[in-house]
């Protein structure tokens, strides 16, 4: 005490109560009183555990500081994922006992009601199954109709097949376009491209309730194909025309933040 | 030079020779664990089946990919319709009738081997049914509180309108009366049912003078067939759903699934590869 007055004078004499000022690191009295009971108190107890091994790992003589800081796998990783998993069993299970489902009797495959239709999520694959029209007739193969096996494949099977294209096709984008553009303005085209998909799983998924639609099925089936790239088109046009503007203002923004050196 | 080079053996011809026999022998086991996987865990193939010629009640659009069989009518003395069933010799892999009454077509019991239907205890050429025609539950409303009974050939004189005059809301009329009805499974669930439908026309009657199998396989103006859709299964109508009128087939059989159209009166040969019998268990 004596040698700290001599060399550095304090206001209360250097003899204070220990009280300090409240700072933004110092707990309210609110979460010191919820630290002292039940799964807080525990939760609370078990950080500051792992706070205190971890300054002293970092004490030892041979501590090397490291780029890779996080938590451990066992036990901090694996504990927060089994308690999680537990979470949500546990939900699965109260909610399969609270709400049993209704299972009815098993289909008949002998009638067929009047409407059938799968979840509404599957129109999309529902109406590929219905562009028999596009199935290319081939003179060459003989036969007048279609009925007579002028087709390459049967109906059927293209059907099937444009489930496969459609869905090679989802599988292809992400590595023609990685995505790294943050807003449609950036990169107008890929934006249409989305566009397009989006417009054509709604008209694809009409096309599939076609027999219920009051719209002719000619026409219907021209709608499904013109109107994705009609809105594809469109959207392309907007967002080029928006492009240079709205990246210039972008621009703006961004060095007037960061002045170039 | 990478930082942790030490840690790994140093590639040589021995080390990849090793990989070499190490990865070819681990690709040999796994391919024939999984080929034996994949035998223990699939049915074996069954009898009967292949290449069939058959005649069909023809497919005139949709994605369906041929039409639906025809099945044979024949009236018994006391007017009741039955659908014939070809006969089977011990041993034979489906029963089969050659030149079936003198019209050249040989009918086999093959023809109703598809969408599951060669699944159904009544095709089976040895089942013990009868081959009466039955009405079903779900159909046309004039048979609609005659389920389960044997359909008459005087029943479409009797019931409702007589048979020439029948005639729907929509479309026009087709100079004779539809029914709904089941064959060779009676006493058995809906899953091992046989959904017919079957026709008494003034058209049918036309075509026979023309046609000898049309001829041989109808009977005083009714065809039946067999009413599995060969698109995807399902059970069609003739003229039993007003929407049908906006595919063109107002006045035939529509699948309202995927709006095939089949033409009742319009019978045609068609062949298809049909599928094995599974073996019956027991």
């Amino acid at each position: 005490m004596a040698d700290n007055n001599d060399e550095e004078p304090m206001a209360d004499g250097g003899s204070g109560t220990g009280i300090v000022a409240p700072d933004d690191e110092t707990p309210t009295w609110r979460e010191r009183k919820e630290r002292t009971e039940g799964l807080s108190r525990l939760t609370y107890e078990y950080f500051e555990r792992a706070r205190r091994e971890d300054q002293d790992l970092r004490q030892e003589s041979d501590y090397v500081e490291r780029d890779v800081l996080a938590f451990p796998a066992w036990p901090h990783e694996m504990i927060r994922n089994l308690s999680l998993t537990s979470f949500f069993v546990g939900m699965i299970l109260f909610l399969s006992a609270t709400l049993p489902p209704h299972i009815g009797p098993p289909a008949n495959p002998s009638s067929t009601p009047a409407i059938i239709l799968p979840d509404w999520y599957l129109y999309w694959s529902f109406g590929l199954l219905k562009l028999g029209p596009l199935n290319p007739e081939l003179s060459i193969l003989g036969g007048e109709t279609a009925a007579e096996g002028a087709k390459l494949m049967a109906d059927r099977t293209y059907g099937v097949v444009a489930n496969l294209v459609v869905v090679g096709f989802v599988a292809i984008v992400p590595f023609l376009n990685k995505g790294s553009a943050r807003r449609p303005v950036e990169q107008p085209f890929w934006a249409a491209v989305g566009v397009f998909g989006v417009v054509f799983a709604f008209t694809i998924s009409m096309l599939s309730i076609k027999n219920l639609l009051p719209i002719g099925s000619n026409l219907l089936l021209d709608v499904t194909f013109l109107l994705p790239f009609v809105a594809g088109t469109i959207s392309y046009a907007l967002l080029r025309s928006m492009q240079e503007g709205y990246m210039y203002d972008l621009n703006r923004r961004y060095y007037r933040l960061r002045p170039p050196k | 030079m990478p930082l942790d080079e030490d840690k790994y053996p140093v590639e040589s011809d021995r080390r990849r020779f090793v990989k070499g026999v190490v990865g070819g022998a681990a690709l040999a086991g796994v391919t024939t664990a999984s080929a034996a996987a994949v035998n223990t865990a699939t049915a074996p193939t069954g009898a009967g089946g292949g290449t069939t010629t058959f005649y069909a009640v023809e497919n005139t659009d949709g994605p369906a990919p041929r039409g639906m069989p025809q099945i044979p009518v024949e009236i018994d003395s006391e007017g009741y319709l039955k659908g014939a069933w070809p006969e089977y010799e011990d041993g034979a892999d489906a029963a089969v009738t050659e030149d079936y009454k003198g019209s050249g077509v040989d009918y086999s019991s093959a023809w109703f081997q598809y969408c599951g239907v060669q699944t159904y205890s009544g095709v089976y050429p040895e089942a013990d049914q009868d081959n009466y025609f039955r009405y079903s539950d779900s159909g046309y409303d004039w048979h609609s509180d005659k389920g389960g009974d044997k359909i008459h050939i005087d029943d479409f004189q009797e019931l409702g309108d007589p048979w020439r005059e029948w005639n729907t809301s929509f479309g026009t009329r087709a100079n004779g009366k539809p029914a709904s009805g089941t064959w060779r499974s009676q006493d058995l669930e809906p899953a091992e049912t046989m959904p017919i439908q079957l026709i008494r026309s003034q058209n049918v009657l036309d075509l026979a003078k023309e046609d000898e199998w049309i001829d041989a396989s109808t009977a005083e103006g009714c065809v039946a067939w067999l009413n599995k859709c060969t698109h995807f299964c399902c059970v069609p109508g003739f003229k039993s759903i007003a929407g049908s009128a906006n595919f063109g087939a107002a006045d035939k059989i529509y699948c309202q699934c995927h709006q095939s159209v089949y033409d009742p009166f319009s019978i045609v040969q068609k062949s298809f590869v049909a599928l094995p019998r599974p073996e019956k268990e027991g």
